[in-house]
């Protein structure tokens, strides 16, 4: 029988390593996939995910166990995820108007597809998805992410982000009007 | 804008939230019914339904890697996560000797050590004052040698003082 994820845990604060690669090869994947939805770049990804990682080894001793690993481990992991992003905008390339309404209005972005080529639009559709994402304050994004994209219940998203359930129904609601709106040209 | 707007379904602005949450699977019981008769007959909040279910899978985008990332994966990981362990040690190893249940001995340690030097040290600066009053001695008894010397100097002083004085009555 397989140790849980907390017994696991118990043998690497006392120094197990190999109980810490245990738990790395049952949530490798799952942490990768949110650090992709967050980053949408397969290298970052996997930075990022390796890098939260890391963090819980060297940062072990903190946990106490009042939530469980998993919620702790990707509270670490979503938090890198958005200071990675913050980072990122911080960038002089990147001039993306942080507002909800201005999308829309962005200058670089054609109004129109120009050409009816499938991959064109495709391409053109994945990067509004990914600006529109970009564009949404961090509660929401992390909110409508880890609901959308990663499927966890409103109760796991709240312990996640140390919130009431009651904000994270608000921030994904928010978060889907706002990307309904940007996204409306290609409904 | 306005115009995109006016493309968009107009769902009743009181159930949107619930609309979502609906989408997602995430409504309660007793909300998700009354919803589901609502639907049947309000097509502003049907359509908008239909739009999330067309729209926001298409946000998702999609990655596979190969295995050999995985692989990859692990063994940077366990390779980091020993580097990061080396380190972990040595700062644990430095950790260890301040734990509370060493401080006893620490301070008795440091008692020891602070009255080594007051004992040692008081006797080195005992040496050094002596070597100061052996050369203050030195600087005196040269004086004292040549008190006779200088007596007399004081004597001769008033010996001519004393002339000096003779003469000035002499004249007067």
């Amino acid at each position: 029988m397989n140790p849980g994820d907390e017994e696991l845990v118990g043998l690497a604060q006392q120094g197990d390593r190999r109980a810490f690669e245990e738990l790395v090869e049952r949530h490798k994947q799952k942490a990768y996939y949110i650090a992709f939805d967050f980053s949408r770049d397969r290298e970052d990804a996997k930075d990022l995910s390796q890098e939260a990682f890391l963090k819980a080894f060297t940062n072990l001793k903190n946990f106490d166990g009042r939530s469980s690993f998993y919620t702790w481990f990707y509270r670490i992991l979503v938090n890198l995820c958005l200071d990675f992003k913050r980072r990122q905008k911080r960038t002089p390339t990147d001039s993306f108007d942080e507002t909800l309404e201005s999308p829309m209005e962005s200058s670089y972005e054609p109004q129109k597809p120009p050409a009816p080529d499938q991959q064109v639009l495709a391409g053109q559709f994945s990067r509004r998805i990914g600006e529109a994402l970009e564009a949404l304050p961090a509660r929401q994004r992390t909110a409508f992410i880890l609901k959308n994209h990663q499927g966890l219940s409103i109760k796991e998203i709240a312990d996640l982000m140390e919130t009431a359930e009651g904000t994270v129904k608000v921030h994904l609601h928010r978060a889907v009007t706002a990307l309904r709106r940007s996204l409306a040209e290609f409904a | 804008m306005a115009d995109r707007n006016n493309a968009l379904s107009l769902p009743c602005k009181e159930l949107e939230e619930n609309l979502v949450l609906f989408h997602y699977g995430d409504l309660a019981d007793t909300e998700r019914d009354a919803l589901q008769v609502h639907l049947g007959s309000c097509a502003g909040c049907a359509d908008y339904l239909k739009e999330l279910t067309a729209l926001l899978p298409l946000t998702i985008k999609t990655d596979e890697p190969p295995q050999t990332f995985w692989t990859d994966y692990s063994r940077e990981l366990r390779h980091k996560i020993a580097e990061a362990s080396e380190k972990k040690s040595w700062w644990q190893r430095l950790g260890v000797l301040f734990q509370p249940r060493l401080v006893p001995a620490f301070a008795a340690a440091a008692v020891v050590a602070l009255a080594l030097t007051l004992t040692l040290g008081k006797s080195m600066w005992r040496t050094n004052d002596s070597a100061q009053e052996d050369a203050a001695m030195l600087e005196i008894l040269p004086v004292a040698e040549n008190l006779e010397f200088f007596n007399a100097m004081d004597v001769l002083d008033d010996l001519d003082l004393l002339e000096s004085m003779g003469n000035q009555s002499n004249a007067a």
